[in-house]
């Protein structure tokens, strides 16, 4: 059905994601005006000048990606009201990941001179070693990440891209109708590799399409188109603009994903009629009362194992990935810390609640949908003008371009500080660095770019555990060296090793058995289900293992340097690093 | 010894202060996951021996009611709470000197030497 409303639509969405494009170019010229100083490139490039605000630090550190904003609509449609518990966690989420590591994160990375997370654990412990294997890690999980995200800004373009430009390349993309194509859209971001891995389940779920060998890779033309105009942008603004260029666009389109929830929550409820006819809706067409009660409908989505798993997953786990953790390095002070903490629970409520209310009413909105991915385009479309739905639908693809940024930077960063300045070139003027950080930038994003003409299947996997992996890895390490004088170096590389490796063994192990058919019948299912361990997600234990053998082996080895302690524990005092 | 405590005056308050704010923290998010976790299992469950029916929804403004119990109240509860908190408990510290002048120029010196773990 090819009716003028998704038409419209469509074109909008197209113009929406130009306009995009042109905010986010713009703010990388800005950023790069704005954060020009006379000394300290490094610090003003890589984490703009710790001075970011408490708006921004609340929008960037703990908030919604394109992702949420598309996964977990489709959620609520499919198993009801018990996603509200799926995602609940975020209710202390604010205290969570700004609170609890927040300030002392803020002061020893401060006290230490840090600008990078392996700086951070490095320059903490005393400990090259770990600074390195933090530097391989960090690489490693967000390159593969990178390659995800660049595939879904590419597949974004390529279904938005008019007919008449597809066919001056040579091809046409054909999805189907016009609203076919924008749920696709929506099904790309959604498909965006978050650092929350749930959402990866979302997709996990879905069953596998007639594969085409050529789609989506250097064969197909229009994919190609979409990947050089998505990574010319991103890598452009990036480079230019640095750290104040991804916190800016992150912020606009966090912005612009509110607005679109409050304009949409007032229309779902006018046009359902009420929260409880979408109730009724939903159990009519599942045939199962659980939509309104847990585990959810159809199939035990969320058993209370799992419940208690997110409120780790979402709530604990964050404190440990690497964009929070530099997010904390970066913050002004900690009047700036409070109030960001004020403005990120103001704003998960007024968007997860209402989002869970607006797709319960889009049972009754729009009935039995078979593809649930395409509840929010189609809602969008239904209730909201063509301009304002073009607007809404292209706020997830400027989260994956501000996610983009973000973690080309902190590979960027990686590369540039602690592996060539460090490792290389310690002499390194202040010049050099300069051209080094933007050649590096442009380098990771080039490289990146052509992985995702053709990414290779492992890497999967590694998206799809990496953001458990990272929690796993960085978290006790980041705990350890804000609250407790006797964790070493060597203890923090077992915390690393051992989190990592027990959240990969579990992931892997999951994958063995589903590829075998074996199904737990817990979670969202589908081929990269993990091991859910007593019912527990792989995130617990991996987070567990990996404070345990921090505690153990530091415990076990020499305590460190007693200055060293005097001077993370006890008051300033003019630096004496290496006495 | 390292990891013997030195004397109270030469702690440093800000991690004093955070040490609190992340106690705080800890025991909020516990306290949050037992009592959300656990209201919705005992109230909004389907379990052996206790199955819900449409009955059981006892819709509160249109809300089921164990939702409205166990996640919406808790909810906004929550959220009052860590306004209040950082608004009015949580303190500012000054967080002292940044030394990323001397770690670069320690970088360049090559006095930033360690052990290797």
């Amino acid at each position: 059905m090819n009716s003028p409303e998704p038409v419209r639509a469509e074109l909008a969405t197209f113009l929406a994601l130009v306009v995009f494009m042109v905010i986010s170019l713009s703010l990388g010229v800005i950023a790069n005006l704005v954060g020009r100083t006379k000394t300290g490139f490094l610090k003003s490039y890589f984490l703009g000048n710790r001075s970011l605000g408490a708006f921004a630090v609340a929008l960037t550190a703990a908030v919604m990606s394109g992702g949420t904003f598309m996964g977990y609509p489709s959620l609520v449609y499919k198993f009801g009201w018990v996603v509200g518990l799926w995602i609940c966690s975020y209710m202390v989420v604010p205290v969570t990941v700004l609170g609890v590591l927040g300030k002392r994160i803020g002061q020893l990375a401060r006290r230490t001179g840090a600008i990078t997370l392996p700086d951070f654990f490095r320059e903490r412990f005393e400990s090259p070693m770990l600074g390195l294997i933090t530097s391989i890690l960090v690489i490693f999980f967000l390159t593969a990440n990178l390659v995800a995200q660049f595939k879904a800004g590419a597949l974004i373009l390529k279904l938005t891209l008019p007919q008449s430009v597809q066919r001056a390349v040579g091809s046409d993309t054909d999805g189907g109708s016009a609203i076919d194509r924008m749920a696709k859209v929506a099904e790309a971001a959604a498909d965006e590799p978050t650092e929350k891995k749930a959402e990866t389940k979302t997709t996990a779920a879905k069953p596998a399409a007639p594969a085409d060998p050529t789609a989506n890779t250097w064969r197909d033309r229009t994919y190609v188109l979409g990947l050089v105009i998505f990574a010319v942008t991103v890598i452009f603004y990036t480079a230019y603009g640095g750290f104040l260029a991804a916190i800016w666009t992150d912020v606009f389109q966090s912005l612009v994903m509110a607005v679109g929830v409050m304009i949409l929550f007032p229309l779902a409820l006018t046009a359902a009629g009420s929260i409880s006819a979408g109730t009724a809706a939903g159990i009519a067409q599942t045939g199962d009362s659980s939509f309104a009660f847990g585990p959810g409908a159809g199939r035990a989505f969320h058993p209370v194992g799992l419940a208690v798993s997110f409120f780790v997953m979402w709530a604990i786990s964050a404190m440990g990935q690497p964009s929070t953790l530099v997010r904390l390095m970066a913050f002004r002070d900690t009047r700036t810390l409070r109030w960001s903490i004020i403005y990120l629970t103001l704003y998960n409520l007024v968007i997860y609640i209402p989002l869970i209310f607006i797709f319960i009413c889009a049972r009754q909105i729009l009935p039995n949908l078979t593809r649930s991915d395409e509840v929010m385009p189609r809602l969008v479309i239904t209730l909201a003008n063509p301009y304002i739905a073009g607007l809404i639908l292209a706020a997830p693809f400027g989260a994956v371009m501000s996610t983009v940024s973000g973690w080309l930077l902190i590979i960027s960063s990686g590369i540039v500080r602690d592996l060539y300045q460090r490792f290389v070139r310690p002499q390194a003027s202040e010049k050099e660095i300069q051209r080094a950080s933007y050649a590096g930038t442009v380098l990771v994003g080039v490289f990146v770019g052509l992985l995702a003409l053709n990414p290779p299947e492992y890497l999967q996997l590694v998206v799809v555990f990496s953001s458990s992996g990272m929690a796993a890895s960085f978290l006790a390490p980041a705990a350890y060296g804000a609250f407790w004088r006797r964790a070493n170096g060597l203890g923090m590389i077992a915390a690393m090793v051992t989190g990592a490796g027990v959240t990969l063994a579990l992931y892997a192990v999951g994958m063995v058995w589903a590829r075998s058919g074996y199904d737990s019948g817990i979670g969202a299912g589908g081929s990269l289900a993990p091991v859910y361990l007593l019912g527990l997600d792989p995130c617990v234990w991996g987070i567990g293992s990996s404070f345990l053998a921090g505690a153990v082996v530091s415990l076990m080895t020499k305590p460190p340097r007693t200055e060293l302690v005097e001077r993370m524990f006890e008051k300033d005092r003019p630096l004496h690093l290496h006495a | 010894m390292p990891q013997s405590n030195p004397p109270p005056d030469d702690v440093d308050p800000v991690y004093l202060n955070s040490l609190k704010d992340a106690r705080f923290g800890m025991t909020f998010w516990a306290i949050a996951t037992t009592f959300v976790c656990g209201s919705a299992w005992l109230t909004g469950y389907q379990r052996s021996g206790h199955t819900l029916t449409t009955d059981d929804i006892r819709p509160i403004l249109g809300i089921p009611y164990w939702f409205f119990l166990s996640v919406l109240v808790p909810w906004v509860a929550c959220s009052v709470i860590c306004v209040v908190y950082a608004g009015l408990i949580m303190s500012d510290d000054d967080l002292g000197t940044d030394h990323t002048e001397e770690l670069e120029q320690e970088i360049r010196e090559g006095t930033d030497v360690h052990e290797l773990a």
